[in-house]
């Protein structure tokens, strides 16, 4: 009996198998997308310095007429935090979050500064720590500081204001900046905002080589590791993390550890400790671990960015070799390795922050240890520094228009105005500052904000999208951008990836099926539905960004940048067409058409069937991973779900696709490793110069390992053609986005010159067609521009009811009060407050 | 004989603790040094920085040689480390000594306003049992046990708070409340925290000072007690009281427990900078000195309540010996 059992069983397991086999379905093995390329059109260009005027206003606003800010009343802004203690560093050399530049703010000054302009239309400069317009010196360093002959632009003079003084009166000289940048640089301490005069446009000559001095670091690899070392360049593969060598065990024969990097060519044998003696792996080396996972066709290649570094050694450097130079008790200069083109803007805005450190309280501030992590006496015996320097109100000195005066460990914090700021007495400020003391309290409850906001003991709140209903038309309500960001749906499209996870959902390499999902939902109903105050998003970039910084001029308000938008989403004007002008099919644009995008999916399924990435009957499963499961992301999920199905209506996909909601509080660095089928993403931050974002967060690298989180989407093989002046260049999207961004597209700059030889408008034509270009084959389909809206109390007044760039609403500085706040107790106490 | 067995008992039990202290702050900083930590990715930023300054808290060292420095770290200098993702550059220890007050002290005034409360009411209930008043009080204790506790924050926030204006929505600062903790005003401002908290504790201690109660009165002994003569208040507080507390006790030991772990919505919503939110921020942010440190500070709450909820018992009822071999 038993025997018959086991039979029909074995006949049953072997039937299973064949039929399974009968079944299965092989995807293709591989996908081709075909040649994309993108008609950039025509252009006449114009030269840069013959259109737009290359000056920034210096005209201030100078407050309401009549009104008296110096009157002896007491005027308090409540605000308030969700936290304080979580990230609380108002070191100028080591803050590292926004909460923390939340009090840096207030008690630092920049050199110079972004303001409101008289009419209240835009942003003018003023100087602040400077006492005038930044000069160019550079022909007095020629021969230094890597300055060649006939280079401008390198090279910049800052005269100190001389009013400037810290909290306690001493004067600020440049002995003060001398101190600070090269505690700021001290390559003991390596602060954390070393960077800001190395890593960004500001970059102080020899700066970095000083903080590294004879270091070596390394930074994860930006290309394969073949090319890399097809180029000379030394690969090394990471030990620790990725293969667990940091055990004291593990040492070569001769008894040295395993370092954290290994070349990939060293074949230095070290004893891996995890592995008993005598079995396979025991001892390993760099290229062996490199050859086994990393090297082309290993069975981690695509993970190679992640372990795989180059190494840079700096030169070894002395502080004299650093292009800062103390002129004389209130000059100073920075040298720069690269030169600042349009400098009336750029200059300022370079340096609207300072770094300054106060000296006696910032060596107090300072602990010693040696390589061993041991307590040492001294500095010259320290191999590291670190220092409790803006962590606390004693450790705090500051030199802005606010000085700390109370600080309670996640409760509250208090600024008081600084009488010692030169801004009080100078004649410079007027109509700004009324504000005597900022009080912030943490409300980490968003509820309890909003009764706290309502019963007056605030003065300001941010509003969520379940306050629109009651506040959404309150006058008291502001809306204002999100710092620039846009939210879009990403999707992979990385054939490989995709067929990996064994889910179908490699039916997103269909182009058609992403532009189905770009169509199937409606932009201005998500927008409304599930943000604050979103508006509804089309392009990579937010309408925050300004593409002119003289003119202030907005990029999405741009007739170029509309009339890209209009290509990508297909809608026509002019004569014959349905809309009349450019404008006017611009409002029209909502993005959402169900027919269209049904329309666009059976194209996809005949596609996917045809090719043979799809077998036409299996499920689909598309893995959407969100960063929390909260009730408005599970709205989100369940109204991109449900038109999706809808989308599919009528195609071989219905009843077929659908979407799954996977939670993964690191689903960028899922999405970085191709992990993801598709996520939300966001980029933003920045609110002027939207030129540089194409190449330096959409186009630099389609395998994760740069900013792109276009997994598998490989720019470097799209081909825009432009014909400027008449003459017809072809280049890679790449290639071009990289021209955008200043870099080395050689062929471009050989064709056409450098992107900045041209005017900001010809500049914009093509950034928008490249902008279109990106998005005309779907990696990304824009949601929402991301907006805030947010209220005044009736005790006080933004000193701008519409935001400007780069002022906002003219925060504290310009904020005026209705009430003191003598007044505001007793108004409160009496009135019940309306919004 | 007995106390020494009962001493030998609690060394014992003391020595176990530490045991079970040191097993368990092993596996959690094994296991959360095993996890990745945050990517470091961000545009136009040297992340050498970020990496260099791992490399200077110890992160690239064997796990095991960071084990024996954390603890050589602890038991040398009393060093927790300082926070890293969190509170940057602060001391660990220092933070949680600072921020520790606030959570002790609004445990502390609820539990000892709700024990009288909570015990009154059972009492009143048991010896009302199954009349109105009864019904009345396991009506509202069943609802008070139901709802969690941030529900009865925002409902005291909103209506004695904001309404009324009797207490401010969020605990004003020290400073505010005259420089010091154990104040009358600090007392006043926490009323509504107090009251949010103690809710569930009343009812969960008239539920049990009821059951507990009702069952002890129907015994032989207390109507041998009455018939020696004693009076109705004299045989429960003697006699009944004293059988009930052998349940009661540890009961509001481990809500105490309960309490402490349990306050950090309470704490978030009226605004009280206690530890209530370190140990998930710890977690969230990654940041291992805070975590090591919360988690100490928990398992051995957790652990130490244990032991003295054990040892209540032999306490109340001399019965009860714990460790006798007899």
């Amino acid at each position: 009996m038993r025997k018959l059992l086991a039979l029909v069983l074995a006949l049953c397991l072997c039937a299973g198998m064949v039929s399974a086999l009968a079944d299965g379905f092989t995807p293709a093995e591989s996908y081709d997308p075909g040649e994309r390329v993108f008609n950039g059109g025509e252009i006449t260009t114009v030269k840069a310095g013959s259109g737009t005027g290359s000056t920034v206003g210096t005209d201030v606003y100078a407050g309401i007429e009549g009104k008296d800010y110096t009157d002896e009343k007491v005027y308090t802004y409540n605000d308030y935090a969700e936290t304080i203690g979580s990230s609380m560093n108002w070191d100028p050399l080591s803050w590292e979050t926004s909460s923390d530049s939340a009090v840096l703010d207030y008690i630092s000054s920049g050199f110079y500064s972004f303001v409101l302009n008289s009419d209240k239309s835009g942003y003018s400069v003023v100087p602040e720590m400077a006492a005038a317009e930044a000069v160019d010196v550079t022909a007095e360093y020629v021969g230094q500081f890597g300055v060649q002959e006939g280079e401008t632009g390198k090279a910049w003079r800052i005269a100190l204001n001389q009013d400037a003084t810290w909290e306690n009166g001493e004067k600020i000289t440049a002995e003060d900046y001398l101190y600070s940048i090269k505690e700021l640089l001290n390559p003991k301490t390596l602060n954390r905002r070393a960077d800001s005069y190395y890593a960004g446009q500001w970059q102080v000559y020899n700066a970095k080589n000083y903080l590294y001095s004879g270091r070596t670091s390394y930074d994860l690899i930006t290309d394969t590791p073949e090319n890399l070392m097809a180029n000379g360049e030394t690969v090394y593969v990471e030990m620790y993390d990725f293969y667990g060598m940091n055990n004291e065990g593990c040492v070569d024969e001769n008894g040295n550890k395993c370092p954290k990097y290994l070349a990939v060519t060293d074949e230095t044998l070290y004893r891996d400790a995890g592995v008993p003696e005598g079995e396979d792996g025991d001892w390993v080396s760099g290229k062996v671990v490199f050859e086994t996972y990393f090297a082309a066709g290993a069975m981690y290649e695509s993970y190679a960015n992640q372990y795989c570094y180059t190494a840079d050694i700096a030169p070894e450097t002395t502080w004299d070799q650093v292009g800062f130079v103390m002129v004389d008790e209130y000059t100073i200069d920075f040298i720069l390795a690269n030169p600042v083109e349009e400098a009336a803007f750029y200059v300022p805005y370079y340096l609207s922050s300072t770094y300054l450190v106060y000296k006696p309280m910032y060596e107090e501030c300072k602990a010693f240890w040696d390589a061993d992590g041991n307590p040492v006496e001294t500095e010259e015996e320290a191999a590291t520094i670190t220092t409790t320097y803006g962590r606390t109100l004693e450790t705090t000195m500051s030199y802005g228009p606010y000085k700390l005066a109370s600080f309670e460990l996640d409760k509250e914090y208090t600024l008081a105005r600084n009488e010692e700021w030169y801004g009080y007495r100078d004649g410079k400020h007027l109509g700004q500052y009324q504000t005597d003391f900022i009080k912030v309290t943490v409300i980490a409850e968003h509820a309890t904000a909003m009764l706290a906001f309502e019963k007056g003991e605030i003065d300001g709140i941010a509003l969520q999208s379940a306050d629109m209903e009651k506040y959404g038309t309150s006058q008291y309500v502001k809306y204002g951008p999100n710092n620039g960001y846009t939210t879009k749906l990403t999707f992979n499209t990385d054939y490989d990836k995709l067929v990996s996870r064994g889910t179908n959902s490699q039916v997103l390499v269909i182009d058609e099926f992403r532009q189905a999902f770009s169509y199937c939902y409606d932009r201005r109903e998500f927008a409304t539905a599930y943000t604050a105050a979103g508006t509804a998003g089309f392009g990579l970039i937010n309408e925050l960004y300004c593409y002119n910084p003289f003119t202030g001029a907005y990029y999405r308000q741009s007739d170029e940048a509309k009339k890209g938008l209009l290509r990508v989403f297909d809608v026509k004007y002019g004569e014959g067409e349905e809309y009349a002008t450019l404008d006017e099919a611009y409002e029209a644009m909502t993005g959402y058409d169900m027919e269209k995008a049904q329309a666009l999916m059976a194209v996809a399924y005949d596609k996917a069937v045809a090719a043979g990435i799809y077998d036409g009957e299996s499920p689909i499963e598309i893995e959407f991973r969100v960063y929390q499961s909260d009730e408005i992301y599970v709205k989100m999920f369940n109204y991109l779900n449900e038109h999706l199905q809808e989308a599919c209506k009528g195609t071989g996909f219905e009843g077929k696709v659908t979407l799954k909601m996977t939670v993964d509080a690191d689903y960028y660095e899922t999405n970085y490793s191709g992990g993801a089928d598709m996520i939300f993403t966001t980029w933003g931050g920045a609110t002027m110069s939207p030129f540089t974002l194409l190449y330096e967060c959409y186009c630099d690298a389609c395998d994760g390992s740069g900013q792109q989180m276009e997994y598998g989407y490989d720019t470097s093989k799209i081909t825009v053609v432009f014909v400027v002046d008449g003459k017809e260049v072809s280049d890679t999207l790449q290639n071009w986005a990289l021209w955008c961004d200043g870099g080395a597209a050689d062929h471009i700059i050989e064709e056409i010159g450098k992107f900045s030889d041209y005017d900001y408008d010809t500049r914009c034509f093509f950034f928008a067609n490249l902008e279109a270009a990106f998005m005309s084959w779907y990696p990304t389909t824009a949601v929402y521009y991301r907006n805030t809206a947010s209220m005044d109390s009736q005790k006080v007044q933004s000193g701008s009811d519409k935001y400007v760039t780069l002022v906002g609403f003219g925060g504290i500085q310009f904020m005026t009060y209705n009430y003191d706040d003598a007044e505001w107790a007793e108004y409160i106490t009496n009135n019940t407050l309306e919004y | 004989m007995g106390k020494h067995y009962m001493g030998m008992y609690i060394a014992k039990r003391i020595l176990l603790m530490f045991l079970t202290l040191f097993i368990i702050m092993t596996m959690c900083f094994i296991l959360v040094k095993l996890l990745p930590l945050p990517a470091v990715k961000e545009m136009g930023r040297d992340i050498n920085l970020v990496l260099a300054k791992r490399e200077k808290m110890g992160y690239n060292k064997p796990i095991m040689v960071q084990y024996f420095l954390f603890w050589k770290n602890i038991l040398t200098e009393w060093d927790w480390g300082v926070g890293e993702q969190m509170y940057e550059g602060l001391v660990v220890w220092d933070v949680m000594i600072d921020k520790l007050p606030y959570t002790v002290l609004v445990n502390l005034y609820s539990i000892l306003i709700a024990i009288p409360i909570g015990l009154a009411f059972g009492i009143f209930a048991a010896l009302k049992k199954n009349k109105w008043q009864d019904h009345l009080i396991s009506t509202l204790v069943m609802v008070f046990i139901s709802v969690p506790s941030y529900v009865y924050a925002f409902i005291v926030q909103y209506f004695l708070c904001f309404k009324a204006g009797w207490f401010k929505l969020t605990m004003p600062s020290v400073s505010e409340l005259g420089g010091t903790l154990l104040s009358g005003r600090v007392f006043v401002a926490l009323i509504p925290a107090i009251l949010s908290l103690g809710f569930g504790v009343v009812a969960n201690l008239t539920r049990y000072t009821r059951a507990e109660l009702s069952e002890v009165l129907t015994g032989d002994y207390m109507l041998l007690a009455r018939t020696k003569g004693l009076t109705k208040a004299q045989a429960i507080s003697r006699h009944a009281m004293r059988n009930a507390m052998v349940v009661i006790l540890p009961m509001i030991i481990s809500d105490f427990i309960g309490i402490l772990g349990g306050s950090l919505i309470i704490e978030n919503i009226f605004g009280i900078p206690g530890v209530g939110n370190l140990y998930i921020n710890s977690i969230n942010v990654r940041d291992y000195n805070f975590f090591m440190a919360m988690s100490v500070f928990y398992t051995f709450i957790g652990l130490a309540s244990g032991i003295v909820m054990d040892v209540s018992y032999g306490l109340i009822d001399p019965r009860i010996r714990m460790g006798s071999k007899k």
